[in-house]
Order: C-alpha cells, then sequence, then structure tokens
C-alpha cells in the first residue's frame, strides 16, 4: 500500500497553540530570548507537535486499526524549528505478526532527518 | 530564585512512582489539540476515539506535571502503544514511573513509563514510554 506523506508549515503561532493545549510552556519552544541563548539559537517545535504529523498520517492510512492498536517507536534525532516546512512519510514493510509495519520519519524543508522510527497497526481491520 | 517545590525529574531514581491521577480526556481538549496540530481527519470524533497522540500527550503532561523539569529538558524518543483505545469524554487513570535513569557527561538520561486507563476497564487503554535527556542536578 502506498502512502501519500503529510506536509506542514509549522509556524510560532502554531507552537504556541500547541504549548497552550499541551501545558508544554518549556522557554525551549516559546521564548525566543532564552532560546536565542540556547545551543540551538532560537525557538524548536515541540517533539509530540512534530511527531502528531506521522500519527495523522497513520490514521489517514490505516484508519480505526491506528486508533484502537497502533504501536509507535520514534527517536528524535534533531531539532525542529518552528518555521520549518516538514514532511512525514511511512514506509510499507515486511507484516509482522499480523500488524502492518511502516518505517517512518519525519525530514525538513533542507531534507534533514527529524524523527526515525517504526509504526505498526493491526493488518485487516 | 526560589528553591523548587516539586522534585526536579532528573533527581528522581529509577524505579519512582508517580502518584496516580485521575482526569477526564475531554472533548474540548481533544479539539484544542486537534486544531493545535492542524488534523482535520474526522475519524477521531466520529468514532470517539481520541487520537494516540493526544492522549500520550496529556498522559505525559499530567506526569510531568508532578515534577520541574530542567528548561534545556530535551525529548529524545517517544514509544507509544494502544491498546483498545482511549474514548473521548472517558475519566482516565495515569500511572507512571521512571523506568530508567542514566548519566552520562553531566547529563541525565531518563525514560517515563506511563499508562493510561479508562474507568471500569480491565487494563490499560494506552501505554507510553517517553525518553529525555536533561542536565543532571541543576534548579530549573
Amino acid at each position: 500500500m502506498s502512502v501519500a506523506p503529510v506536509v506542514k508549515q509549522l509556524s510560532p503561532e502554531q507552537v504556541g497553540r500547541y504549548a497552550a493545549a499541551s501545558g508544554d510552556h518549556n522557554p525551549i519552544h516559546v521564548d525566543e530570548e532564552f532560546a536565542r541563548a540556547t545551543p540551538f539559537g532560537g525557538t524548536i517545535a515541540h517533539g509530540m507537535l512534530v511527531l502528531a504529523a506521522i500519527s495523522e498520517l497513520m490514521a489517514e492510512t490505516c484508519g480505526e486499526a491506528w486508533l484502537t492498536g497502533g504501536r509507535l517507536r520514534v527517536r528524535f534525532r534533531a531539532p525542529c524549528r518552528t518555521t520549518d516546512t516538514i514532511t512525514a512519510s511511512a514506509k510499507p514493510q515486511v507484516d509482522r505478526d499480523g500488524m502492518c509495519v511502516y518505517a517512518v520519519e519525519v525530514r525538513n524543508q533542507a531534507g534533514e532527518l527529524l524523527i526515525s522510527g517504526t509504526v505498526e497497526a493491526p493488518a485487516g481491520a | 530564585m526560589a528553591a523548587p517545590s516539586r522534585a526536579l525529574l532528573t533527581d528522581l531514581p529509577k524505579g519512582h512512582e508517580f502518584p496516580p491521577v485521575t482526569f477526564t480526556l475531554t472533548p474540548e481538549y481533544v479539539l484544542r489539540y486537534l486544531d493545535a496540530v492542524e488534523d482535520g481527519n474526522a475519524i477521531y470524533l466520529e468514532r470517539g476515539l481520541a487520537p494516540p497522540l493526544c492522549a500520550a500527550a496529556s498522559g505525559l503532561g499530567k506526569l510531568l506535571d508532578l515534577v520541574e523539569l530542567p528548561a534545556a529538558t530535551l525529548h529524545t524518543g517517544q514509544e507509544v502503544e494502544v491498546r483498545g483505545g482511549v474514548p473521548i469524554g472517558a475519566a482516565v487513570t495515569l500511572t507512571g514511573r521512571i523506568a530508567q535513569r542514566a548519566e552520562r557527561a553531566g547529563m541525565a538520561i531518563c525514560a517515563l513509563d506511563f499508562e493510561l486507563t479508562p474507568a471500569g476497564a480491565g487494563g490499560p487503554a494506552l501505554t507510553g514510554r517517553a525518553t529525555v535527556l536533561a542536565p543532571a542536578g541543576l534548579a530549573t
């Protein structure tokens, strides 16, 4: 099954909305002055916000099976700027133990790998 | 600077258990989450099931409400396993623990395991592990 990628243009405003929704107000995400003084040189998006693009992709691809039996295991490889354009993609792997398996990743507009890992959802659901 | 009133995450030992927290995953919370991540898929509301990462983020947020996080804390890994799904509007009980803790070059690596169990359910509807990296032994 081919999987259409999910592309998102992030913004500081959206990151602020995610901070408000999640309650994660870590200044590295929302305080530009604080973040400028860190090795990142500016604010970065919440990892869970960037990761949500993969969940959206899997909900689109696997439907309810993702909501009731999905599994995800990822590593955050690099920080995502609050103005990045991100692309989440999934490559089908060999099914295992009744689960559809996908290698997933998120990259920014420069092609830099931000997140990589695997997700699974029950097959045939 | 005032001393933190809660323990620093990086000071907690492996095996530390957080007190259970019960809360409701309200439709309003889910809608705010979907607006924030800009996910317009109608399936969540049609099926009455929270997006897995919405449930995970809410649980993780409640867990991290119980501790102080160094300002430079970074999220380095995430695992989620859905076991039936988390109903929107359900009261859920969150349990969590420090599953792993290691220190290297002044940085602490902590793995937090958590489970969300809906009221009346026989077991968790979602489990997860968040791995974070933070300066060891620093106040916020």
